[in-house]
């Protein structure tokens, strides 16, 4: 039985489920009817969206290299057999880098 | 809605393997690898899951310096444990727990009253809807158009980090593992010892505050 969704309340509740796609099809359904018929709720999606791209964009974080060779390190002396896999790849380090303790 | 323990996280049927993309082995044979002692194999998985781990650790401490030993700790405690750890569970699951829990600890040992944390109040923004539950006007404004130009700018940039900073903590760590790092929904659930809708609900208030902090700077006037 689907329920119409009337109020922008009802939308917002269910947009985190809507865009990761785990909604239930009649609800999605009446989402998105509720959406053609609501400007401010087109808004409200737009802007949730871009909310999660912007953060996405401004906090993500790689492993940093260095870190990397020192849990390699770290490992290798404890771990029987671990091979330091980057230890051959790895081209002469740069100028700038610090010296890592051995 | 319970906030209580999270119960054993859904236990997978065995099945075979799926092969990788990439050619590689899969975790599960990695794994079976390394419990007969091949430390090879056990450099491979700590290779795979290294980025996640420390995302997830840097999370959960805050701190670059932190992240490192949690990682130290967890693969090395992981390496010990691996006799124990039965196929029924996702293996980077198992390893993100056992991250957690590290973190955890160290973050015990730093702040003498961890539990008073999960007792403040919680004030979190959200949209404002009116009586009838509609959005009022000063939800809805559209600054989404403008969010590509004003991407790069440093002012957006320090706005965001203040307003997740702002986040209560368990609300942040939701949302920067959800929607930077890029975890499973079931992995942070694990990992936080929380269940899946306590997961939902934290990470969509946590966009929800967010976004209208964000709403709040692209309508002040450009500087
Ligand atoms: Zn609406």
């Amino acid at each position: 039985m689907t329920a119409e969704i009337h109020h922008c309340k009802e939308c917002v509740d269910l947009l985190g489920e809507y865009i990761e796609g785990t909604l239930p099809p009649d609800r999605a359904k009446a989402l998105e009817d509720h959406l053609s018929l609501c400007p401010p709720c087109i808004t409200f999606v737009r802007t949730y969206k871009a909310t999660r791209k912007l953060c996405h964009h401004a906090l993500v974080r790689d492993m940093p290299r260095e870190l990397m060779h020192s849990l390699s390190s770290f490992l290798a002396e404890r771990v029987p057999g671990f091979k330091r896999s980057e230890d051959e790849t790895v081209a002469a380090p740069a100028a700038d880098s610090e010296p890592k303790k051995v | 809605m319970l906030y209580g323990r999270a119960p054993l996280p859904e236990i997978h049927e065995i099945t075979p393997e799926e092969p990788r993309a990439d050619g590689q082995p899969g975790d599960r044979e990695l794994v079976e690898k390394a419990q007969k002692g091949d430390g090879a194999a056990f450099a491979m998985l700590v290779e795979r899951h290294q980025r996640q781990l420390y995302r997830l650790a840097l999370r959960m401490t805050g701190s670059e310096a932190d992240a490192q030993e949690v990682l130290q700790e967890a693969f090395l405690n992981a390496y010990q444990k691996l006799p124990l750890f039965r196929g029924e569970a996702q293996f980077s699951s198992w390893l993100y727990r056992i991250a957690a829990n590290s973190a955890l600890m160290r973050l015990r040992r730093k702040r003498r009253a961890p539990d008073a944390l999960a007792d403040q109040p919680l004030e979190l923004a959200g949209p404002k809807f009116s009586a009838e539950g509609y959005l009022e006007p000063t939800s809805s404004s559209d600054w989404s158009q403008r969010a590509d130009e004003r991407m790069m700018s440093g002012q957006l940039g320090a706005a965001i980090n203040k307003a997740v900073d702002e986040l209560p903590e368990d609300y942040r760590t939701v949302f920067l593992l959800k929607d930077v790092d890029g975890l499973s929904n079931e992995d942070i659930a694990t990992a936080l010892d929380l269940t899946i809708p306590a997961v939902k609900s934290r990470l969509h208030r946590a966009r929800l505050a967010l976004r209208e902090k964000l709403g709040e700077f692209f309508d002040e006037p450009a500087k």
